[in-house]
């Protein structure tokens, strides 16, 4: 009896405080300035486009695109199910499941290595994981994946396992079969869109 | 001020020292109570003896304030906690196997391992009996492996799904749980047992 009152006098009183003060949101394992520079020194970030070819290929479910230039751009050619989330809107509450979550592994790219680095950088002092950025970026995708330098035939075996892999990347994604820059572009601009579709299915959705 | 232990600080080997560590202090916990004797457990499903609710709602709601005191003062990120995410199913189909095998056994898993400890033989049984229905649950896995991962559901917080803050919650449960002690001591006076003594050593 004694031991109710006892626990029930100090708990309620207890109970009362943490009801009344606000919820404590803020996050405290935000990264510090020097923590990111060493990250950014390390370049972890970086994948190379065939990781993320073999992952397209292969159908890694784990894998998302995120477009980080401007919407136009992103009309005119895209990655495959890439969805588009421009640097100037990364901080919008709208896209915050997208970049700030433990199951997707998320490729930002941009058209060079900048934007989308600028964008990983912001989300990773916010404290998210699983955010890389596509190393060289749009440009040096479509130099390697789209439009890969067939090996000499003294190359390594290394180096033309590397091709074919680039190759049937290119061919899966649309490019490669036409070597001409512009076709190249006007043949992906296409499924792009239709995908794009599918995934405001999937906003929906979720 | 930081938090009290950041995830990947303390090395996997630390870590599992620490869970030792935890481990024996809820076994002599729950042995101090008297959890390792099965009429105490099996007090709680006739009435006569309420002590497991009262130990487990006293540590549920310290925890809960314990826990929202030391977010307020940042000393533990809350997001950063493992919440079990719930396959409705599978859960209640569980609860019920294991209600059933409580009210059967006397003992649920933990106590059962530490009413073992002390030499207790119908407590042997019941490990026993444990390893047998983990043999029965993996060996037919394809058979139940639909059921075990139907309706999932995430990790839904009841806060969350009342739409009231985690204080207000917290403050609600340990009124609730203060009424709930008041019901066992009622209950402990009207189903008593001539047999059965309470805080019996």
């Amino acid at each position: 009896m004694k031991a109710r009152l006892a626990l029930a006098s100090i708990i309620i009183p207890m109970g009362l405080i943490i009801a009344a003060v606000p919820e404590n949101t803020t996050k405290p394992f935000k990264l510090t300035a020097n923590e990111l520079l060493e990250e950014v020194k390390s370049g972890t970030q970086f994948i190379y486009p065939d990781q993320v070819a073999e992952m397209v290929i292969t159908k890694d479910p784990t894998l998302q695109i995120v477009d980080v230039r401007n919407a136009d751009e992103f009309e005119k050619f895209s990655l495959p199910n890439a969805i588009n989330i421009p640097l100037v809107d990364i901080l919008n509450p709208e896209w915050e499941d997208y970049i700030d979550q433990d199951v997707k592994f998320n490729v930002f790219y941009s058209n060079g290595t900048n934007d989308a680095n600028e964008a990983w950088m912001i989300t990773r002092q916010l404290g998210y994981e699983n955010n890389y950025v596509l190393e060289g970026g749009l440009n040096y995708w479509v130099e390697t994946i789209m439009n890969p330098e067939a090996p000499k035939s003294t190359s390594s075996n290394e180096e033309i396992l590397k091709y074919n892999l680039r190759k049937g990347a290119g061919m899966a994604l649309g490019g490669a079969a036409v070597n001409t820059q512009p076709s190249t572009m006007a043949k992906s601009s296409k499924p792009p869109i239709t995908k794009r579709k599918k995934k405001k299915r999937v906003v929906g959705g979720c | 001020m930081g938090p009290l232990i950041v995830y990947d600080i303390i090395s996997d080997n630390a870590n599992l020292f620490f869970a030792f560590l935890i481990g024996i202090g809820f076994g002599f916990v729950l042995e101090i109570n008297g959890f390792s004797s099965s009429r105490r457990l099996a007090g709680m499903f006739y009435g006569y003896d309420t002590t497991v609710l009262k130990v487990f709602f006293t540590a549920a709601i310290v925890g809960a304030v314990g826990l929202l005191f030391m977010s307020l003062f940042n000393w533990i990120d809350l997001s950063s906690i493992y919440i079990n995410p719930t396959f409705l199913w599978s859960t209640l189909g569980g609860g019920a196997i294991m209600g059933a095998g409580f009210i059967l056994g006397g003992y649920c898993p933990g106590t059962s391992v530490c009413a073992a400890s002390i030499g207790k033989l119908d407590a042997l049984a019941f490990v026993g009996g444990i390893f047998i229905g983990i043999f029965i649950f993996t060996e037919g896995f394809p058979l139940w492996e639909e059921f075990y991962n139907a309706k999932y559901i995430g990790s839904p917080v009841l806060s969350e799904f009342l739409g009231s803050s985690r204080g207000v919650l917290t403050l609600l449960m340990i009124l609730v749980a203060l009424g709930m002690f008041w019901i066992g001591e009622w209950a402990e006076k009207r189903f008593a047992r001539d047999d059965y003594k309470l805080n019996q050593k």
